[in-house]
């Protein structure tokens, strides 16, 4: 019941995110370059609601943001399938109460979704996109996400302990102790 | 015991990938385009409302300033409408007669041969990979996959998918979007790779005998099937010469600015 509630909200937060992503950023961005909260949305859930529910959650975002605009039906669902298994993932190493290893992790996953769907574009679309464009458009998303991840750090927290307590009740105990 | 099993994961996910690349290198957009419809159906009533707010703010900024103002301009302006009215008059003279003239030289005008549709764009795209536009016109308004998008300035894109109330536009600034072009004096062929930059176009395979000039006019050469002949694309802005001559190339400006674009009109063939 409380599961199926949270999985509803994150489902809106997507849709609000998808909203905020193609018109508020469409104007509000930094020498074209849009950030990208997808990748920090299915990270977060990724990192505290464990591996699997990441990577579910990851494929079926990723596949209906395929369907609202792109090109091809898939790029955008590995991809995110993937980050939410890296969140995961890097739960085991990484402590999630600092700012700082946040944004390091952040960083990891946005090259990482970056020059994945870069591959997946050049293979799939036949999309030339010239190495200096690339490297620039890498920079500035980085830099715009992290500003991003600064900035909503506590409600980041906030929503990802609710999320482990939702989701992950029963195995705490025994990771800790 | 662990590294095993997460040796194990590894291989999973490796060949999940593989198999879900040979299938969506498979997958045409087009035939799955009933789901796109009911995605669309769940999205497309927020983005028509917001862009509806959107323009609505844009349009009123000035709706509040001082009345005595807007007296006196609108006594001013039924003035000049008077004025412009006897000249419309004239004009209309004049067109007529220029009409007759043209029949007599054979020329056709280049955009009155088609039909069009207008169309506003209602979303843009969510990456930084490729620049897409949804706009509000679908299979109902009789909108089919690969017809021509224009604007007022010149040359837009094409559609790429239709659902009943909605298309995808891919636009000429695409990364993986390709016009032939031809340049106005010489007449010689070019390919124009979008950059993903707005109004940025590359041009290569440029003859090596051709001399470029700075500023002069690009049209769509009717090459390739997709784009018909003589449709403005931009001008010549900037050269770029290689050591090797075979390798250089030019960026063409396009006339439409992609970040303001905000009625289209599609070209009913």
């Amino acid at each position: 019941m409380k599961k199926g509630f949270i999985t509803f909200i994150l489902i809106i937060i997507f849709l609000i995110i998808y909203l905020l992503q193609s018109n508020l950023f469409s104007w509000f961005n930094l020498a074209g370059v849009k950030p990208n909260l997808f990748i920090i949305f299915i990270f977060i859930i990724g990192l505290f609601s464990g591996e699997s529910r990441g990577i579910t959650l990851g494929i079926i975002l990723g596949i209906s943001l395929d369907f609202f605009i792109g090109k091809s039906i898939g790029i955008s669902g590995i991809m995110l399938g993937i980050i939410g298994f890296l969140g995961g993932y890097l739960d085991k190493n990484f402590s999630k109460d600092s700012r700082f290893t946040m944004i390091i992790m952040i960083i990891i996953s946005t090259c990482l979704y970056e020059v994945g769907s870069y591959l997946f574009n050049y293979i799939v679309n036949n999309a030339n996109i010239e190495l200096s464009m690339f490297l620039k458009i890498l920079v500035i998303e980085n830099f715009f996400n992290i500003m991003i991840t600064i900035i909503l750090y506590p409600i980041i927290i906030k929503l990802g302990y609710k999320l482990e307590k939702t989701f992950k009740e029963n195995k705490i105990l025994t990771r800790y102790f | 015991m662990n590294r095993k099993r997460n040796d194990a994961i590894g291989v999973i996910i490796t060949i999940i990938i593989l198999v879900l690349l040979v299938f969506l290198s498979n997958l045409q957009i087009e035939k799955i385009s009933y789901i796109e419809n009911a995605f669309s159906k769940i999205v497309m009533p927020i983005q028509s409302g917001l862009t509806y707010i959107k323009n609505k703010f844009q349009g009123n900024n000035e709706y509040f300033a001082n009345l005595d103002n807007l007296k006196q301009e609108n006594n001013e302006l039924k003035q000049r409408n008077s004025e412009l009215e006897e000249q419309l008059r004239q004009l209309e003279m004049i067109e007529s007669e220029n009409k007759t003239l043209k029949e007599y030289l054979n020329l056709s005008e280049q955009y009155k041969q088609y039909t069009t549709i207008p169309a506003y764009i209602i979303n843009k795209d969510t990456s930084n990979y490729s620049k897409i536009f949804v706009i509000n016109v679908g299979s109902k308004n009789g909108i089919e996959k690969n017809m021509i998008v224009i604007a007022a300035e010149g040359l837009v894109g094409h559609v790429i998918s239709v659902t009943d109330n909605t298309a995808k536009i891919q636009t000429i600034i695409d990364s993986s979007n390709v016009v032939s072009a031809t340049i106005e004096n010489s007449g010689d062929h070019v390919i124009c790779r979008g950059m993903i930059e707005n109004r940025k176009l590359k041009a290569t395979y440029v003859s090596t005998t051709t001399t470029l000039i700075q500023g002069e006019k690009i049209y769509s050469s009717g090459m390739g099937g997709i784009y018909p002949k003589g449709i403005y694309i931009g001008t010549i802005k900037e050269i770029v010469d290689t050591k090797n001559i075979t390798d250089r190339y030019f960026i063409v400006e396009t006339a439409v600015d992609f970040e303001n674009l905000e009625t289209v009109l599609v070209i009913k063939n």
